[in-house]
């Protein structure tokens, strides 16, 4: 935490410097407000004889109560700034982390949104800065501050203040941490529990309101709520007791200060005009370092952020930009095993395959039979332990991320992104002109549809594309790949969850669209079957039937009652 | 001031409690600036320090007593606050129970839980803050300005006079930035979710090849991001400043005033310190009031969702229903449900098996959740037993049924404790042989902890075909006579949904059956089918009669198989 922190500070550490800065002067500025007033109104009560004698003191004061608003203003402004700036550094960083492992993502975090939660917890880091950061640091400066100007008057009282001070600067913080610790941990905690109960609930309702047992969740539910409702009681209460004790501590100082500094005038070490002045600055100087406390104790809300980000582990890959050339666009599968790091099974075994430039293969197999992870392999993701996998004889995973220059995948949730139809088309390839955008347009059969919209192809897509049907995001996705042109295209389960005849038509669309290219079609269904070269089926990682429709229809017993469930027999 | 505080339970007696408090602290803050700048006055004058230790004294005590006061505002405030939240979570979970999953997924299951789970905290901090706040804003400063009235008038008007500059300005400063900050509001919006949305899509990105330069994208968005919001910012703070500003300029402006009438000794030295020392403490509750001002916006709105929630909710409905029994039958008359269903006429007998098929849109979920009582008929009635039922939305229905939909909700629980989610007190044995029924068995050996394995989430997850066979081995444990299935295979691969099929046809014998689903290879094992177009039953009989029919059902079939156009 503190680590993460310091690099950061020292990163910016002229805005950083500026912020805090500008943090003590303002403090600064309250507390020379009142010296300064407590000191004219005791200099003008002893009625000197020319008015000019307090006029510099009355300029300072006026000057004073608008410096404060100022310099406090200029402080949230540049404190803000700094770091946004950190913010934006650490997007970058986590983007750059996570974008090589982006495809497996899922396989190794299995909470929910994942990515969400990353991107909000960058966000909570901007408190960490701004709320104790900040804080603490300004804080403690004024406490340098008073306790320097005080010992220049009378140093073994400005020590015995230093050590009074500490107690609200130093100790108060650290038990705080202390205390509340565990506590806050917990209640975080909680909160997760309650997140992950309502979610299940709420898409669950059904089975409970069915099971007739919704009140016992209610109340099971409520009563886990009032249990974090207490953890948050028992942090409230101690930080209105805290409040109390420091709130006590000033006024004691109040009156220490104040006989101090009456003796020191009785002593005629200070004028008697100054009593005033030191007995009321101690107030606005405590109000500056009682937020230390509360500062400090927040720490452990920002851990659990920092922890998630941290455990995004960097791996370093080359960028490869020069796609390799290939004389011909034939995949080959030879002898290929591949077993997954922990697994005791390989989840392919022996795999031997050829693909030709411009065939149409289907796959299919149950989940976990390993269709997957031979995408994967093809796209050069996952190395074979045993065996290659060669598109044009080159090896896939010599590719890096130029094999997308002669694959295109289309999968199962092609993602659009807020911005407009026309941009999220144009990913697959920005140079396009807008008469090959309207062209894949019309392919892809969603010019009808597009220009109904009031704004065409510059509509938005809203998030997560919520505006458009599966069928519709499916055929916007494969405009995407059109203008993209690869000579080979993954179609890794386009159509699940889409009903029979929307998947049929956008199937044939696809078909249509994608005619002279290499397809490989990984399906759960039989759905179009005839349209293909071959039809491959796995299980356990290995091929265990392979051929066309009219071959596997007239010798496969199995093959011919799945197909009839298609047919819907 | 919002008069809705005033209607919660128990609310006024807080007010009084609070405003109480708040006078006597009103009091105990002038006491305390009396005796603090009779002490420094004496000090001044150099008598001993007996003598101000007195007046120290009295003002520590002044001083102790105000913020006691404080602490148990506080407490009161929390404890009122955790009161209100509570039974409004409480009334919020049962609305959104009694109005089902339809109406659930009509609100957005998303935007339900921000709701209870950050709505709810917030509307707390918001009674929390605001009962106090809002008394001391009014009480503190009148009984300040009072006792300064009664002291030094000039002062006094010049407190007074502050106060209604400093809220016009308010208003202008919040009239003006509204207006910056919503003229950028989209792009702010767009920027601010951009990156958000990239993780989201990074898939998408790697297999476009777009993914390493993104990166600069992510760079330069957030800078531009920063600089809007930097802008915004800019006129977000200025209340704040402005509250600042006017607040320490009038105590300069008080102090400098009682300087020069110490001068002409008008005034004396003690009058002008407690006046030096009370102008600040008259500005502090409208400089709290402005710090907490986004905090009780947040939970006014949070508040104003609730209400929406509430004010759907119909009572529950005590309707007493019978069992289902053999030679039962439902009959639906005349049953609409606004925009989605017309009309509709069927009869359901008992133990009988019917399909409802139809094009995506055709109406089958709809008419799916008004059987599985999930949302009431916007016209006509359901005949059982001579009697007619305006809704099968109860507990009496409800309990009869058995539900099976696409997407299994796996509860985060044992695999135990999900199997027998219907029936809480089967046995281990009785779990065992379902699981066995279901075809389970083998996922069971292969997790270390048997039956006792956490799944869902935050434990294991299982495949769309192990989910279905959880939903399944449910139904069986659970033993009712009717069972609905909303699309149980469409997401399935199809030699899963073989091996699913035997298990389900023989979970069908002897039980009423409600199956809607594009899958028509199930349509044959079916009763009765009825086939739905735009809302309404266009066709209704058994799957040969509907074949020698050659109308709708035949060219649904014809449709999936792609032999018309």
């Amino acid at each position: 935490m503190i680590a993460h922190l310091w690099h950061y500070m020292k990163k910016y550490k002229l805005a950083m410097a500026l912020t805090i800065l500008m943090g003590i002067l303002a403090l600064l500025s309250a507390a020379m407000l009142t010296f300064t007033s407590g000191y004219l109104i005791s200099r003008a009560s002893e009625r000197p004889e020319n008015i000019m004698m307090v006029y510099v003191t009355t300029v300072i004061v006026r000057a004073l109560g608008i410096s404060r608003a100022v310099f406090h203003y200029v402080e949230r402004l540049v404190g803000h700034n700094a770091v946004l700036e950190i913010l934006a550094k650490m997007r970058v960083l986590l983007y750059e982390a996570l974008e090589p492992q982006a495809l497996f993502i899922r396989e190794r975090f299995t909470t929910g949104d994942l990515l969400g939660t990353l991107a909000d917890d960058i966000e909570h880091l901007q408190d960490a800065y701004i709320r104790t950061v900040f804080p603490t640091l300004i804080g403690l400066f004024v406490l340098l501050y008073a306790v320097i100007a005080l010992a220049v008057i009378d140093w073994p009282f400005a020590l015995l203040m230093a050590l009074l001070l500490g107690v609200v600067a130093f100790v108060y913080p650290a038990w705080s941490l202390f205390k509340m610790k565990q506590h806050q941990m917990k209640a975080q905690q909680a909160q997760r529990t309650l997140y992950t109960t309502l979610t299940d609930a709420f898409l669950g309702m059904q089975d409970w309101l069915i099971s007739g047992r919704s009140h016992e969740f209610i109340t099971s539910f409520l009563g886990q709520a009032k249990e974090a409702d207490k953890l948050e009681r028992t942090l409230g209460h101690w930080q209105q007791s805290r409040n109390l004790q420091l709130q006590l501590i000033t006024g004691v100082f109040v009156i220490i200060v104040g006989l101090w500094a009456g003796n020191q005038a009785a002593e005629g070490v200070i004028l008697p005009t100054y009593i005033a002045a030191f007995t009321l600055v101690v107030m606005p100087i405590l109000e500056g370092l009682i937020p230390m406390s509360h500062a400090i104790e927040r720490i452990p809300v920002y851990e659990s952020s920092l922890q998630r980000i941290n455990a995004i582990k960097r791996e370093e890959n080359e960028a490869q930009t020069v796609a390799p050339t290939i004389a011909h666009t034939t995949i080959a599968f030879q002898h290929v095993q591949f077993t997954y790091d922990q697994a005791t099974t390989p989840a392919i075994a022996q795999v031997d395959l050829t693909i030709q430039a411009g065939e149409k293969i289907a796959i299919l197999g149950q989940s976990g039979a390993g269709k997957s992870t031979l995408v994967q392999l093809l796209l050069g993701n996952l190395q074979a332990q045993q065996g290659k996998v060669t598109l044009g004889d080159t090896l896939t995973t010599q590719f890096g991320d130029t094999i997308y220059d002669y694959v295109s995948v289309l999968n199962q949730k092609p993602y659009l992104f807020a911005t407009s139809v026309e941009n999220n088309i144009k990913l697959g390839n920005q140079q396009a002109t807008d008469e090959e955008v309207a062209n894949a347009i019309a392919i892809v059969q969603l010019q009808d549809y597009l220009s109904t919209l009031p704004l065409g192809i510059k509509t938005q897509t809203e998030e997560t594309g919520q505006r458009f049907s599966g069928g519709e995001r499916q055929r916007l996705a494969l405009a995407r790949i059109l203008l993209k042109n690869t000579p080979i295209v993954v179609l890794d389960e386009p159509t699940v969850g889409l009903d029979p005849i929307t998947e049929r038509q956008l199937m044939t669309t696809t078909f249509q669209a994608l005619q002279n290219k290499t397809i490989i079609w990984v399906t759960h269904h039989l759905t179009m079957m005839e349209e293909m070269d071959r039809i491959i089926f796995m299980e356990e990682g290995e091929i265990v039937m392979i051929g066309t429709h009219k071959e596997l229809f007239s010798n496969n017993e199995r093959y011919r009652q799945l197909y009839a469930l298609d047919y819907g027999d | 001031m919002d008069k809705q505080l005033l209607q919660y339970e128990g609310s006024k007696k807080v007010f009084l409690q609070i405003g109480v408090i708040t006078a006597l602290q009103a009091v105990a803050i002038v006491m305390q600036a009396i005796y603090l700048a009779k002490a420094i006055t004496q000090m001044f004058h150099g008598a001993p320090s007996k003598t101000a230790l007195m007046s120290f004294a009295i003002f520590l005590l002044a001083f102790t007593i105000r913020h006691a006061l404080q602490w148990a505002k506080e407490r009161i405030a929390q404890h009122y606050s955790e009161q209100v939240a509570e039974q409004y979570r409480e009334r919020l979970l049962t609305a959104i129970f009694a109005q089902g999953p339809y109406q659930a997924s009509q609100y957005g299951t998303g935007s339900l839980l921000t709701l209870v789970l950050e709505g709810i905290p917030k509307f707390k901090t918001y009674v929390q803050l605001f009962i106090p706040r809002m008394l001391a804003m009014v009480i503190i400063p009148t009984a300040i300005v009072l006792y300064v009235l009664t002291q030094d008038m000039i002062s006094g008007i010049t407190l007074i006079i502050v106060l209604p500059v400093l809220i016009i300005f308010l208003i202008l400063i919040g009239i003006v930035s509204k207006n910056k900050i919503n003229a950028q509001m989209e792009t702010y919006r767009l920027l601010s979710r951009h990156f958000v949305d990239s993780l989201r899509g990074l898939v998408t990105l790697k297999y476009l090849g777009k993914s390493k330069g993104h990166r600069d994208a992510i760079a330069t968005v957030s800078n531009k991001y920063r600089i809007a919001t930097n802008y915004a910012l800019r006129y977000a703070f200025l209340s704040s400043f402005a509250l600042e500003f006017f607040a320490s300029l009038s105590v300069a402006l008080v102090a400098v005033g009682l300087g020069y009438r110490l001068i002409e000794g008008m005034v004396f030295l003690e009058m002008a310190l407690t006046v030096l020392i009370l102008a600040p403490e008259y500005f502090m509750p409208v400089r709290e009031l402005g710090n907490d001002f986004h905090a009780t916006k947040d939970g006014q709105d949070a508040a104003k969702e609730f209400e929406k929630i509430l004010q759907q909710q119909q009572p529950e409905l005590a309707i007493q229903m019978p069992k289902w029994q053999v030679n039962d039958t439902l009959t639906l008359q005349h049953v609409s449900l606004e925009g989605r269903l017309k009309e509709l006429e069927a009869t359901i007998g008992h133990n009988e098996r019917i399909g409802i098929v139809g094009s995506s849109g055709a109406g089958k979920s709809s008419l799916i959740a008004l059987l599985a009582g999930n949302i009431k008929p916007s016209e006509g009635q359901f005949l059982w037993r001579g009697q007619t039922y305006d809704t099968l939305t109860t507990p009496d229905w409800r309990k009869q049924l058995s539900y099976i939909p696409q997407h299994t909700t796996i509860f985060a629980m044992t695999l135990r404790d999900n199997i027998r989610f219907y029936a809480p007190h089967a046995t281990d044995e009785e779990v065992l042989a379902a699981i066995q029924q279901v075809g389970l068995s083998p996922l069971v050996k292969r997790f270390p902890n048997g039956l006792s394995e956490a799944i869902g989430q935050g434990g294991r997850t299982l495949s769309g075909g192990e989910e279905q066979r959880v939903a399944l081995a449910r139904a069986l444990l659970q033993q009712q006579a009717i069972l609905l299935f909303d699309e149980p295979t469409a997401h399935l691969d199809i030699e899963t949904e073989h091996d699913i099929k035997q298990i389900m046809l023989s979970l069908f014998e002897e039980r009423t059956v409600i199956f809607a689903t594009h899958r028509l290879h199930w349509m044959p094992h079916m009763d009765k089918i009825i086939v739905l177009e735009e809302g309404h039953i266009v066709e209704i009989g058994s799957h040969e009669a509907l074949i020698k029919r050659n109308g709708a059902y035949v060219k649904l079939r014809q449709a999936q198989r792609g032999e018309v156009e």
